[in-house]
């Protein structure tokens, strides 16, 4: 996959200026998904109306709109949650590392290992805390129980949760706080080791300092994975995302970077959604 | 503001700062007219209300300050909002700059009126006529949001800045004539400054409302006609005479 020059990289970046010179040090965001001419149907309603766009690896794209809009229908085309319904079809493309996954033949299971997916309320395993990690791995993988262990406990590090799970982790996932599953869940999708993870409101079920905790998180794995987040929240969206698509019944309004979306919109139905005006 | 909140609360808070604002405004244009006033009319009296009535811009500095603090805080508020708010507690700042050298103009008035009339002090109400366009045109610039006038305003300063200069070299050249005129010379010198201050203070204010409406900063450079910084008045066996070196690029 060659990287081809970006649109979102605003204009005034002059030819002379180093490539990167904007965002500090950190290197020139490549594409790891390509949406093209997507349109998304529940029956014959049209939820999604020919979204275009690409979202970059190892940065933190979120998707902001009123209820309705499209934007936790876009993120489960995603991983082509809707696959578990008979009546729902998207057509287009969504290029994944530069393959249409929307294709039949694409491994549905395979797929979803490579994108994990947390829910807007956590999801943990009615089981230990250990195998709620573990189970998403053997199904892939089998490995020797010290390497399994290994696994867990670099999942769990890599969502914070170690430290204060270590001691129980026989204990199941449900006695833990509402903060504390969604961590789970959100390790459980990392265990697996996937490239993308898709957060579908990670924390609106959660109080301010869980949220900040995910929000740190957030910010932690984004150096690893490509990261697609859906938010109601706008001050989530502007602390914790480098993109972000504003959408509006089903149409893609805007997208660029956060801060420009944040401070200077181009489009005044974003500015208006942005600043509270929104009828 | 182009449309409503949904939280008409909001709404009503940033209604309030910008009428603190604008309430301001009204104030800083009175200040400055009557500065001037005590000036031309030797009126001591006046140039005392005015050196009292700053109090009162401060005191609105501070609740324009105060209304910023909370806006922020309680709001956290984006794009066109944000811009209002931030330029809102800029503009504050440059006004009470504003009223501040109205009251520096009055204070030397007080002691100007104690000396002889001074000739060239015509040219202050000049420089005050000016100044105080700028002002109005700059405030009704905010009001109107109105960034071509703001823009105007923001040229204009230079025609301010040469009567600056012309001034600064005939209070030289009088006060070199007759040294007794150098008390009253002197004080008229930084009354004069006072003035062009205040000029550059309404420009800040355009260069605001400038990006208040385009969301980016003004980025060209204003052009400058204040030369008194390197103007030479010498005398020698042709009399008293003037000269300008070109200030050295920046």
């Amino acid at each position: 996959m060659s990287p081809e020059p970006l649109q979102m990289q605003p204009a005034a970046t002059s030819a002379a200026a180093p490539p990167a010179a904007t965002t500090a040090a950190a290197p020139a965001p490549q594409d790891k998904i390509t949406i093209k001419d997507l349109r998304f149907y529940y029956k014959k309603y049209e939820a999604l109306k020919n979204i275009n766009m690409r979202i970059y690896d190892k940065r933190v794209t979120a998707f902001i709109g009123p209820s309705g809009c499209g934007k936790s229908t876009l993120l489960r085309c995603l991983n082509r949650m809707y696959d578990l319904y008979p009546e729902q079809r998207a057509t287009g493309e969504i290029l994944v590392d530069g393959r249409n996954i929307l294709e039949p033949k694409v491994d549905l299971n395979l797929l979803r290992a490579k994108i994990g997916m947390v829910f807007q309320k956590p999801t943990p395993f009615p089981m230990s805390i250990y195998d709620n990690i573990a189970f998403g791995i053997k199904l892939y993988e089998s490995l020797p129980r010290s390497e399994l262990d290994d696994r867990v406990e670099s999942a769990l590090r890599r969502a914070a949760l170690w430290n204060e799970v270590k001691d129980k982790l026989k204990q199941s996932g449900l006695g833990l706080s509402g903060g504390q599953q969604q961590r789970l869940c959100i390790a459980r999708a990392v265990a697996v080791r996937p490239e993308i993870l898709l957060l579908d409101e990670p924390c609106s079920a959660l109080d301010p300092i869980s949220t900040q905790k995910v929000e740190e998180l957030i910010s932690e794995l984004k150096s690893d994975y490509c990261i697609v987040i859906v938010t109601h929240s706008m001050q989530q969206a502007a602390r914790s995302s480098d993109y972000t698509a504003f959408m509006y019944l089903g149409d893609l309004i805007e997208f660029d970077e956060t801060e420009t979306v944040f401070t200077n919109p181009a489009n005044k139905r974003t500015e208006d959604y942005i600043t509270g005006r929104f009828g | 503001m182009s449309s409503d909140h949904i939280l008409k609360s909001y709404d009503e808070e940033l209604n309030r700062l910008q009428n603190t604002l604008i309430t301001m405004g009204g104030l800083a244009e009175t200040q400055v007219a009557s500065a001037i006033q005590s000036v031309v009319k030797r009126d001591s009296e006046l140039a005392a209300e005015v050196v009292e009535g700053d109090a009162q811009v401060d005191q609105l500095e501070k609740e324009v300050e105060a209304l910023v603090v909370r806006l922020l805080a309680l709001r956290q508020p984006m794009a066109r909002d944000l811009r209002e708010i931030i330029s809102a507690l800029k503009i504050a700042s440059d006004l009470e700059r504003i009223c501040d050298y109205a009251a520096n103009v009055a204070k030397r008035s007080i002691a100007l009126n104690q000396a002889p009339v001074a000739k060239p002090a015509y040219a202050i109400p000049r420089m005050g006529k000016l100044a105080q366009i700028l002002i109005k045109d700059v405030l009704d610039a905010y009001v109107h949001r109105d960034a071509d006038k703001a823009m105007h305003v923001w040229l204009g300063d230079e025609e301010l800045d040469e009567l600056y200069t012309s001034l600064f070299r005939e209070l030289l050249t009088y006060m070199m004539e007759d040294p007794r005129s150098i008390t009253a010379g002197t004080h008229l010198l930084f009354m004069a400054k006072n003035i062009e201050r205040i000029g550059d203070h309404a420009t800040n204010i355009a260069e605001t409302i400038y990006f208040l409406i385009h969301g980016k900063p003004l980025k060209e450079t204003r052009p400058k006609r204040d030369r008194s910084s390197s103007s030479v008045v010498l005398s020698g066996p042709n009399g008293i005479v003037s000269n300008e070196s070109e200030p050295p690029e920046a």
